[in-house]
């Protein structure tokens, strides 16, 4: 079984970090094309005084010819190294505009429906799972409601069936215990990944991926990243978005009530 | 010459979201599926780009595409098919509906760049 550690909450700066990271991104691609055509001069440079020496020219040529290579050698050399950070850039910043989009469409409602649908749609559009279930505490009795259950090439096989889950994946029943994001699959269970949904200290359910579609042969990093960001931001937003509901309605029946009272 | 305004096509609001974030450089408008992408798109004049999803209610994206072609006014626009079906068939349905290109989900910012980059210089499969 692979266990990865405690999840934490996901890094604070995201949203101001991305556009920052874009403009680091085009700093590099600029810089990058400046190191490119000083190579080219160089290298033209250099055909210049192979040419004079060749056509006899005395030893000064071949000083500066030999001036020219080492400029060339640390011109590429600087070239290589600004591609390097350039795609490592350009890999940091489209997982920060990932997980800024994640967390910005997370809180961007207060119905629970459309929380869920989000959830949805982080697992199957960043993540690429092509099967998933997403389970939670139920406010009365020990099961777990089964909130959400998709299925690109088909639907869950047991025990992720039904309306409830109560146990029987034995990486899921651990998360759902001590609030690990274990990755799987593993003897004891098919799930690829089993994340903790929190809200503050508690455990209140778990998103499963159990399929990723066919041209994603493997969660890579920066889902990692991703799975994190799901365990602490998915459960506060339900959370709060089931709450302003129930209060909502509780609102609207006691307005209901004071209109019957005032005879209105 | 980059496009001047860019529709996206997607009934996923996270879409929407990540598509404003990576290409800000574009002025993009928004339908949910393809029926409204048509009307979208007979509003603006201006559209020089599509990026369409696939599996949207109402209106897919196959269905949007063939009724797009049918459309002498519009059937010019530059399509790039961007969705989770990821198989050869797949792909190959949307190049044959009249996509230009095809991106699968999840993709990086610079999948699309790259393919916006070769259509302008008319080298996007």
């Amino acid at each position: 079984m692979s266990e990865a550690t405690k999840t934490g909450a996901p890094a604070s700066a995201t949203s101001a970090s991305a556009p920052a990271d874009s403009e680091l991104v085009v700093q590099l691609r600029s810089a990058l094309s400046r190191a490119n055509e000083l190579t080219q001069v160089l290298e033209a440079n250099l055909r210049e005084a192979e040419s004079e020496r060749q056509q006899g020219g005395d030893g000064q040529a071949d000083e500066r010819a030999l001036e020219l290579e080492r400029r060339l050698a640390t011109a590429e050399s600087d070239v290589k190294e600004l591609a390097s950070r350039l795609v490592d850039s350009e890999h940091q910043a489209g997982r920060l505009m990932n997980l800024y989009v994640a967390t910005y469409q997370l809180h961007a409602t207060l119905d629970p429906a459309e929380v869920q649908e989000t959830i949805a749609e982080i697992a199957i559009n960043l993540l690429g799972a092509a099967r998933f279930v997403l389970l939670l505490k139920r406010d009365e009795g020990g099961d777990l409601e089964i909130a959400l259950n998709q299925g690109i090439y088909g639907e869950p096989e047991p025990p992720f069936t039904g309306d409830s889950y109560r146990g029987g994946d034995a990486m899921v029943d651990a998360t759902l215990a001590d609030g690990v994001l274990r990755l799987g699959p593993n003897v004891d269970s098919p799930a690829l990944a089993a994340v903790p949904l929190r809200v503050q200290n508690d455990i209140v359910g778990a998103l499963v991926v159990l399929k990723l579609l066919d041209h994603k042969p493997i969660l890579r990093s920066e889902d990692r990243d991703l799975l994190d960001l799901l365990s602490a931001h998915a459960a506060i937003a339900l959370f709060a978005a089931r709450l302003f509901a129930t209060k909502d309605r509780k609102l609207r029946t006691l307005e209901s009530l004071v209109k019957l009272a005032r005879g209105e | 010459m980059q496009p001047r305004k860019v529709l996206v096509v997607d009934d996923s609001k996270l879409m929407h979201k990540m598509y404003e974030v990576m290409l800000r450089q574009f002025p993009l408008v928004y339908a949910l599926d393809g029926r409204e992408a048509l009307d979208r798109l007979r509003e603006h004049g201006d559209v020089e780009l599509v990026l369409l999803d696939i599996n949207m209610p109402n209106m897919n994206g196959l269905e949007f595409l063939a009724a797009m072609k049918a459309d002498g006014a519009i059937a010019h626009t530059p399509v790039i098919v961007i969705s989770t079906e990821g198989k050869e068939e797949d792909t190959a349905r949307g190049l044959e509906a009249g996509a230009s290109a095809y991106i699968k989900k999840p993709f990086h910012r610079e999948e699309i760049l790259d393919v916006i980059s070769r259509l302008e210089k008319g080298t996007a499969a």
